[in-house]
């Protein structure tokens, strides 16, 4: 065969070493360590940051808006209004994650001492997390945060230009950060928020979201208590207030409490809007897991053993049968990181070793070939037996 | 009791395709192998993940080398032989190439896809054909010289082909073919595969890209890549292999000369003889070797003297309507203004637009892959890391959100519709979400061009002086045989082998 003549081609293999032997001699000895685009992605996913509370106030009689700063001066990562933080707390020798909606603006944490704020409502005994936020948080307090995570935010490419929030509580916060970024002219969209409370006490957030009323934010409060001097919207957020509020073109976000979703499942249907313009938040873990379809209810009071994993090292725990493998090993003082708590995100992905487990069909974020190789979400599962897991060093 | 051994045979930097082929083997040696990963779990970007309920593919168009049961390429047969058990899907035709004046849809089989040429060129048959078996020589020649060394005289008389193309571009071994200019633009769409020109590009890697894929066709796993990342890394753990996920190896500890171990992020120091590194030679050379001072000049030469070849961009995204209602007919459709690769190449190193796409329906190879009335659509470029090095943290988001809505507007502009009306989930990947999740050097998936300064030829000559530091091998797209899954798992399996050889070298000499 012959592609040019016969020594040509047959000096092919030498003459391309020879080539490339040369390119490597000519080269400059000078190391080159610039990796720019790396930069970037650190400084939108910088990881676990050591933070400060700067500030704490009132949000509503039963909520407080906290604020931090990074400790070491660097401004916050660039985010999206909608996305969570999730704060590491460290106490009793536990350390325990939580999610929360950023309350304040994408632009407010790329300022010069940026910061990032969340609204947490005092629970009602369920939460001691929120409880802590709110009677013992100081400015001063460090805390460790990782933050720009979730899904719920406008995405002009795929949302309609007009949002309809269905806010329901404090699932107002993420909507509050909308609002801010819309109206401060770097978010370009156009936000009408629903936004249900009990009474006007219960409303967070009151006079931030009044002072963002402008052409393109408005709120609509929607009172379901019996308040006799009220003039605004009362009752529920059916579907027939949705559909006063919507345009021809709008895409519904939802974030509020777990009944509220069971609620507006339902509401948003009659609606009649397509599956591409509705977007839930993720659902928080469950209150009760023992009501969910296919939760074996005769096991909710037991306590398992969990061997849990962590290199060559084992370590026996305790666990409820009603309580995630995550808050398991949070009240063992063992450190299983999460994000979402939803187990949407996959963060605590968790090898199962050996064990039954139930998982929350509501949340259950996982692969197809994680689900058929025994891999959980430990947010979103729950032993019914004893178990080996494995999960990453910290 | 310690999270980790006192020392281990190998330590395995990076957990992703490479990495894993490399623990597999030295695992099935009896060696005794640590793999540490950065993120929390295996694959690198041969993943998937789910977004509101539904999982979707993270990067792979198509696997070479896996053939059909019964009559694996060398990358299923590796996986079979070492117990990995995916269920293989094949991809139904080649591609689509939609370019100025054609629309063609190419099948593998040598046969099948010369004729599908000649319909489209008329008169082409046989010149395709003799490409094509040109190609599956050269293919051959390179499977079996990867395994056996052999004399100059020697492999002029076996591998005649693939001595006189070694030294020609895939443009000057084509152009003595004489086809008309259509018909090699038919068979260039994978150029962007291998990620170089056809002026550049090696004939050596067009031959062994063609004959792999129009020879046998491709294949995807069916749960995902993921399928295939999980399995290996769970095959792996059942031999004995022990896998940490979400460690971050910040250095390779060396001492005169020779690895000794790692660090991690945590500050876990953990001993071995050898490390296989996942992270490109660049990064380590400039900043994980501990002490510095043990890196040669030439090392750093070596690095500065090769060029980063091409990252991702994708937007993947679940429809709402079947691929039937989209027009969406092709699992895999190449769409170009132009099949001038120089052109082409040239405008890769910009921040777009771009006028070359790839665009993937996942339901046209695994139908069932999205709830009932939806589809999956991938569209990609895969742009040279040089433009996006110059994008900063603030104005990543709207070069982002620009690149995309153009991609999506020239893909609709082919379907004949707006895919923006159809968007029930998006995920935008760009090379900083490639840098985010893996770590690899400015978000670079490709390793080092291929090119004619930088022939795989050239690479296996000279591969022997390229050791600066014992005991360090390197597994990823920045070895010889390059970047794709496929070669992946072949440059895995050449670091382990290049372990096992040195391991067998002091043995011996210790005797």
């Amino acid at each position: 065969m012959k592609i040019k003549g016969f020594l040509n081609d047959v000096g092919g293999a030498s003459r391309v070493t020879k080539a490339r032997l040369e390119a490597f001699e000519t080269a400059s000895s000078v190391p080159v360590k610039n990796d720019p685009i790396g930069d970037v992605a650190k400084e939108w996913h910088p990881g676990m940051l050591e933070l400060v509370v700067t500030d704490i106030r009132d949000a509503s009689p039963t909520a407080k808006t906290v604020r931090f700063e990074r400790c070491d001066g660097k401004k916050l990562p660039p985010f999206y209004a909608g996305q969570f933080i999730s704060l590491a707390f460290s106490m009793d020798g536990r350390t325990v994650c939580r999610p929360y909606s950023i309350s304040s603006a994408p632009y407010e944490a790329r300022l010069d001492r940026g910061f990032a704020e969340i609204t947490v409502r005092r629970s009602k005994g369920d939460g001691y997390i929120a409880d802590y936020i709110n009677t013992e948080l100081k400015p001063g307090d460090r805390v460790m945060g990782s933050m720009g995570l979730g899904q719920f935010y406008y995405e002009p490419l795929r949302d309609a230009h007009h949002i309809l929030a269905l806010a329901g509580g404090v699932g107002i916060t993420p909507f509050a950060s909308m609002a801010k970024e819309i109206a401060h002219g770097t978010l370009d969209a156009e936000l009408t928020i629903l936004y249900g409370s009990v009474s006007s006490d219960d409303i967070i957030l009151k006079k931030e979201l009044e002072a963002l009323e402008c052409d393109k934010v408005h709120v609509v409060h929607v009172l379901s208590g019996d308040e006799p001097d009220w003039q605004g919207e009362r009752g529920f957020i059916t579907a027939d207030l949705i559909k006063k509020y919507s345009k021809d073109d709008t895409s519904y976000f939802i974030c509020g409490p777990q009944a509220m979703y069971r609620f507006l499942r339902e509401e948003i249907k009659k609606v009649g809007a397509p599956a591409r313009r509705i977007r839930f938040e993720v659902f928080g873990q469950a209150k009760d897991i023992s009501v969910f379809p296919g939760y074996p209810a005769e096991k909710k009071d037991e306590t398992y053993t969990i061997t849990v994993m962590r290199g060559r090292q084992e370590d026996r725990i305790p666990a409820r049968a009603c309580e995630s493998i995550v808050t398991a090993c949070e009240r063992a003082g063992i450190i299983l990181l999460t994000d979402c708590r939803s187990g949407e995100c996959g963060f605590c992905r968790t090898k199962v070793i050996s064990g039954d487990y139930y998982v929350n069909p509501e949340n259950d974020g996982r692969r197809a070939q994680d689900k058929a190789s025994g891999y959980v979400h430990a947010c979103a599962a729950y032993p019914l037996s004893d178990m080996t897991i494995k999960i990453p060093i910290v | 009791m310690s999270f980790y051994k006192e020392h281990y045979d190998v330590i395995v930097i990076g957990g992703a395709l490479a990495g894993l082929s490399s623990a597999l083997m030295l695992a099935d040696k009896g060696k005794d192998v640590l793999v540490l990963e950065r993120h929390n779990l295996p694959g690198g970007i041969a993943t998937s993940f789910v977004r509101g309920g539904i999982e979707i593919e993270a990067t792979l168009h198509e696997m070479m080398s896996i053939g059909p049961k019964g009559n694996r390429l060398k990358v299923g047969k590796f996986l079979e032989d070492m117990g990995v058990d995916i269920d293989w899907l094949k991809v139904p035709e080649a591609y689509h190439a939609s370019l100025p004046g054609l629309e063609v849809t190419l099948h593998p089989g040598f046969e099948k896809f010369a004729s599908e040429v000649n319909e489209a060129v008329p008169g082409t048959y046989d010149k395709v054909l003799g490409l094509l078996n040109l190609c599956h020589t050269v293919f051959d020649s390179v499977n079996e010289l990867s395994i056996h060394h052999m004399g100059k005289a020697k492999m002029l008389i076996k591998h005649e082909a693939f001595v006189k193309t070694a030294g020609y571009s895939a443009q000057e071994v084509i152009d003595s073919f004489g086809l008309p200019q259509k018909a090699v633009d038919l068979m260039a769409p994978y150029w962007i595969y291998v990620g170089s020109s056809l002026k550049e590009l090696p004939f050596t890697i067009y031959a062994v890209l063609m004959a792999d894929y129009i020879g046998y066709g491709s294949y995807i796993p069916r749960n995902f890549s993921h399928e295939m990342s999980l399995k290996m890394a769970e095959r792996a753990e059942e031999m004995g292999v022990q896998i940490e996920y979400r460690q971050h190896v910040e250095k390779i500890l060396v001492k005169d000369g020779r690895v000794y171990g790692v660090r991690t992020e945590r500050g876990d120091e953990i001993h071995s003889d050898y490390v296989i590194s996942a992270a490109y030679p660049n990064k380590v050379y400039t900043s994980m070797i501990e002490p510095l001072s043990e890196v040669p000049a030439n090392a750093i030469k070596m690095v500065n003297g090769r060029r980063l070849s091409l990252t991702a961009f994708s937007v993947v995204m679940i429809l709402d309507k079947t691929a039937d209602e989209l027009n969406i007919r092709d699992y895999s459709c190449f769409r170009g203004d132009t099949m001038d690769t120089s052109k082409l190449y040239d405008e890769l190193s910009g921040l777009g637009p771009y006028h070359y796409i790839t665009a993937i329906c996942h339901n046209r190879c695994n139908p069932d892959v999205t709830p009932e009335g939806t589809c999956s659509l991938s569209i990609t470029t895969l742009p040279r890391v040089d433009g996006w090095k110059k994008v900063t943290a603030d104005e990543y988001d709207s070069v982002k959100h620009r690149i995309a809505g153009e991609l999506i507007d020239y893909m609709s502009a082919y379907y004949g519709l707006n895919l923006r009306d159809h968007i029930l989930e998006i995920v935008i990947e760009t090379p900083v979400t490639v840098s985010h999740y893996t770590g690899m050097w400015n978000g670079c998936i490709y390793g080092y061009s291929h090119s004619m300064k930088d022939h795989i030829v050239a690479r296996l000559q000279t591969a022997d002086k390229e050791k600066f530091i014992e005991g360090l091998e390197f597994a990823g797209a920045h070895q010889i045989s390059g970047n794709g899954m496929g070669p992946a798992v072949t440059n895995g399996r050449k670091a382990a082998k290049n372990v096992l050889d040195d391991m067998k070298r002091k043995e011996e000499a210790g005797k």
